[in-house]
């Protein structure tokens, strides 16, 4: 196992540093998705606020498998089929197996950010804003500058758990083809027929990453904490 | 109405109502106040004394009536039909020119003193950061808080947090400043602090309205003493006579119930 281990360990490294990557792209688009449908869930007018609550009901109802696939074999091919030329070009970076799980992960993910920072925004006083409006600023000033800066420390952590969820969830880009940790794995397993050593590294592999950014996490959320006893 | 009073007036108050659903806040209220003034608010919890601040700036849209900030309208817009609500951008430009120090501080947590003081400055009234700091500077300086500049609300205590929180709505050089019941969230031995910061501002001549059950700085530092019950004034009376000669027995009675410090 040791021999094994030492023989794929560049391997199954690249494999975390696709995988790393993938996430932490994906985490950017959840985020931003997340941050843009909070804002307009909590501010916006009515249709704004019924289109969050289906983007939120639907993707976190489709398993990011599901939504994998569509993205990726199912997009594309459809503006083929309709024969829309604008739309077959907007649609056509999909067919980039990295992008394409980008987008599925990160609009999985971002229904559960939507949810964090919504709720990290309504964590904050609402006097806050007051404050900020005596001082005669307007609504969005107060949001930019005083509520969303205290939401984020307060999103921070479980935005931290949703980046954790979303590593061990480019697992499945393997079946695209993304050559991640599991991808490699699997090219491992078969060329070897060691299914368990395989798998078993690439479990181990999962599990310190997960381990390294959840201290990581924990580092920034006490730097970067509301109180300064 | 005289100009010449007029032009002196700083805030006025006519005929102002408020309703919750169907619970009446405020009903006729009138007052006026002019510049260099200190008026103290008082009367039972309840009767509408926070409410009257809070339609000051327009944090409360009140329902009927005007309220003037020198000769500008809050709030509202006249037109042919009768008063529409203002666009945000009036309503903050006047709100700028409103101090207001609330119960509970309210600081920015995530700012530090600094930060709290050169956030209006800088992000609402477009001073630049040489001007905001100067500023940010003379108001500590005001409150005596200079060595608090790079410390964050929550190493502070109350009565240092809410210095803080006048200084903050000094930094706008406001033309008039509300104070919420400022005294009313503080462990009794930090009151004195925060009372003597206004005493020192009223005697600069800064024009104040101040919700307060502090009877003895009602007394010592208001020109005048607004008496209020359930949303209206009952008194509007210089502070001597306030509490030298009360006016209805009401008054005499809510006077009684609070032990008044004695000089």
């Amino acid at each position: 196992m040791l021999e094994f281990a030492r023989a794929y360990l560049p391997l199954y490294a690249e494999g975390a540093v696709v995988g790393v990557g993938l996430a932490a792209l994906s985490m950017v688009l959840s985020i931003g998705l997340g941050l843009l449908a909070a804002l307009g869930r909590t501010s916006g007018a009515l249709l704004v606020r019924s289109i969050v609550s289906a983007y939120v009901a639907l993707f976190r109802g489709v398993p990011p498998l599901v939504l994998l696939y569509l993205v990726y074999f199912g997009l594309p091919s459809w503006a083929q089929q309709l024969g829309i030329r604008p739309l077959v070009a907007f649609l056509a970076p999909l067919n980039n197996r990295i992008l394409a799980a980008v987008v599925a992960f990160g609009f999985n993910s971002g229904a559960y950010s939507t949810e964090i920072i919504r709720s990290a925004i309504a964590a904050i006083p609402p006097e806050q804003m007051e404050a900020a409006q005596s001082l005669g600023m307007s609504y969005w000033l107060a949001m930019r500058r005083i509520i969303i800066p205290q939401s984020a420390r307060v999103a921070f952590p479980p935005l931290g758990n949703e980046f954790i969820a979303v590593i061990k969830g480019t697992s499945l880009a393997s079946v695209i083809g993304v050559t991640e940790l599991m991808r490699h794995a699997q090219l491992v397993a078969a060329a070897t027929f060691q299914n368990l050593a395989a798998y078993t590294l690439a479990a181990v592999f999962y599990v310190v990453l997960v381990i390294i950014l959840q201290s990581g996490v924990s580092l920034v959320e006490r730097r970067f904490a509301l109180t300064h006893k | 109405m005289e100009p010449h009073g007029d032009r002196f007036r700083v805030l006025r108050l006519i005929g102002v109502g408020k309703r919750f659903r169907d619970v009446p806040a405020l009903s006729n209220v009138n007052l006026a106040v002019s510049r260099g003034e200190t008026v103290a608010v008082v009367g039972p919890s309840g009767s509408g004394k926070t409410t009257l601040l809070r339609c000051i700036n327009f944090l409360i849209p009140y329902d009927t009536g005007r309220i003037f900030i020198g000769d500008q309208l809050v709030g509202y817009r006249e037109n042919r039909s009768g008063l529409v609500r203002d666009t945000e951008r009036n309503i903050n430009r006047i709100r700028k020119r409103i101090g207001m120090v609330f119960q509970r501080f309210n600081l920015f947590p995530h700012r530090t003193v600094l930060g709290n003081l050169v956030e209006g400055p800088l992000y609402v009234l477009k001073v630049g950061r040489e001007e905001a700091q100067r500023r940010a500077r003379a108001a500590l300086d005001v409150v005596g808080l200079t060595d608090k500049v790079g410390a964050y609300p929550d190493q502070l205590s109350g009565g240092q947090q809410q210095r803080v929180a006048i200084a903050r709505a000094l930094c706008m050089e406001p033309e008039i400043m509300l104070f919420d019941e400022v005294t009313s969230a503080l462990d009794p031995e930090l009151v004195g602090e925060v009372l003597g910061v206004m005493r020192r501002l009223a005697h600069q001549g800064m024009t104040m309205v101040v919700v307060t059950h502090e009877m003895g700085f009602a007394r010592d530092v208001a020109n005048r003493v607004v008496f209020m019950e359930s949303g209206t004034i009952i008194a509007d009376q210089p502070a001597r006579e306030f509490f030298g000669n009360p006016a209805t027995t009401r008054i005499e009675a809510f006077l009684s119930r609070l032990s008044l410090p004695r000089n």
